[in-house]
């Protein structure tokens, strides 16, 4: 995976429509396919619709790349909302995943999943700045309440809806929304006061 | 459609991130992410703050069939540098040069002087040849008996080793192109085949295309032709 100045910058060249578009693009996909597949099978649960989706998002990165805004626009985040978002509506299209298989879902060990998905250790590509957010977005996870935290790295993992969270955590439809406003929220004001507060 | 106050927005944003806003929702949500930049850079704010990167053990590879397959969809060929404009080819090339200067200069000590060349008729510039992607400009000219042709690029310009340079003449009164020459280089001098003497005049073109080596294979320029250039004495 590249860090977010080169993935940037390959953005950029793709969306120029040059001599050396196909390049960059390529590159692109050879750092970040493999990112963006994991990302599509963990909502889909099967290889090959997450192929698909994978094709189909790089299809779409392709032509509205040159939308990306590169002064205030998160290269991978956004290409990772084209490829999750993607893949959620297969998953709602096809019925792919039962809720009710996620046997590695939080309740068992819910630091130990936010550890799996995530990498929290300060890359050497990384800003300063961006290092501090991801320390704070650690800590502040770990403040939630695990009710909260668990709606939300399930919702973020797997792609499920407030649906079928309610599904999964047998709860009614409105707690479970409530739970994730209130974690984003919550999420929010920690991360922010991190922000402001004494480092 | 308008999107309400800061309050709302940041759950709108915050949904987005998470992947919860679904369906229409979050197609007016990105609609007003390309329509409204206050919307735009909003989410960015979000993302920065809550995207945290992925672990490794996430990644799995995909098939091999994947890139070969997005690139054809998408015709990506003709956003591809063209082999002669590439920065890769030119690296090679050098290297390339440097030995084939080499062994020149050693074949020159092996070999006995050559006879001094016979004084050639004077030559006259006869076109300018150029390319879109700026290869060389290559200078055409035509000895007064209008026997003999010399090509002379402003850069050194020598073709990869399976592929040859063709040079053609683009007839005056129109018709086909007329090989003249199949080349190495850009830099030559050739005796023009006799049927081809005095038709290089005004308004006819020269044009260099990129062949297999040895040529056209069809007798008709097949691959790319990177230079061009009107005849103007």
């Amino acid at each position: 995976m590249l860090d977010d100045k080169e993935v940037r910058r390959l953005l950029l060249r793709t969306a120029a429509r040059d001599e050396g578009s196909a390049e960059a693009f390529e590159r692109l996909y050879r750092s970040c396919a493999p990112l963006l597949l994991g990302v599509a099978q963990r909502v889909l649960g099967r290889r090959e619709l997450a192929e698909e989706v994978l094709h189909d998002g790089f299809g779409a990165i392709w032509r509205s790349a040159e939308s990306f805004d590169p002064v205030i626009g998160q290269p991978v985040a956004w290409m990772v909302a084209i490829v999750r978002n993607r893949a959620i509506d297969v998953r709602a299209s096809h019925d792919v995943a039962r809720v009710d298989s996620y046997h590695d879902a939080l309740e068992d060990d819910p630091e130990g999943a936010l550890d799996r998905l995530f990498d929290w250790s300060p890359d050497a590509g990384e800003s300063e700045d961006r290092r501090r957010a991801s320390q704070w977005l650690r800590d502040c996870l770990g403040k939630l309440k695990a009710a909260e935290r668990q709606a939300l790295v399930l919702a973020y993992e797997h792609g499920l809806s407030h649906g079928d969270l309610a599904a999964h955590l047998r709860k009614p439809l409105g707690t479970v929304k409530t739970w994730v406003r209130r974690g984003m929220e919550n999420l929010r004001e920690c991360v922010e006061a991190c922000m402001v507060g004494p480092r | 459609m308008r999107i309400g106050n800061g309050t709302k927005l940041d759950a709108l944003c915050g949904e987005y991130v998470l992947g919860t806003l679904r369906g229409a929702a979050r197609r007016r949500f990105e609609r007003a992410l390309r329509e409204e930049p206050r919307v735009a850079l909003q989410l960015g704010y979000w993302q920065a703050l809550f995207t945290p990167r992925y672990s490794k053990m996430i990644e799995l590879q995909p098939s091999r069939e994947g890139w070969k397959r997005l690139e054809l969809e998408l015709g990506l060929a003709r956003y591809r540098a063209r082999w002669h404009a590439r920065a890769g080819f030119w690296r090679a090339w050098a290297v390339a040069a440097t030995a084939a200067l080499a062994l020149g200069v050693g074949f020159q000590l092996l070999r006995p002087a050559p006879e001094p060349a016979p004084e050639l008729t004077p030559l006259l510039e006869i076109a300018q040849l150029t390319g879109k992607v700026d290869v060389s400009r290559v200078t055409a000219k035509l000895s007064r008996d209008g026997r003999t042709l010399e090509l002379r690029a402003a850069r050194a310009v020598l073709a990869g080793p399976a592929q040859s340079y063709e040079l053609w003449l683009l007839p005056a009164e129109g018709g086909a192109p007329v090989s003249l020459a199949v080349l190495g280089s850009l830099d030559a001098r050739f005796a023009l085949p006799p049927g081809q003497v005095g038709r290089l005049r005004t308004g006819a073109k020269l044009a260099v295309s990129v062949e297999p080596a040895g040529g056209s294979p069809t007798g008709a320029p097949t691959g790319a032709v990177i230079l061009v250039g009107e005849i103007t004495a």
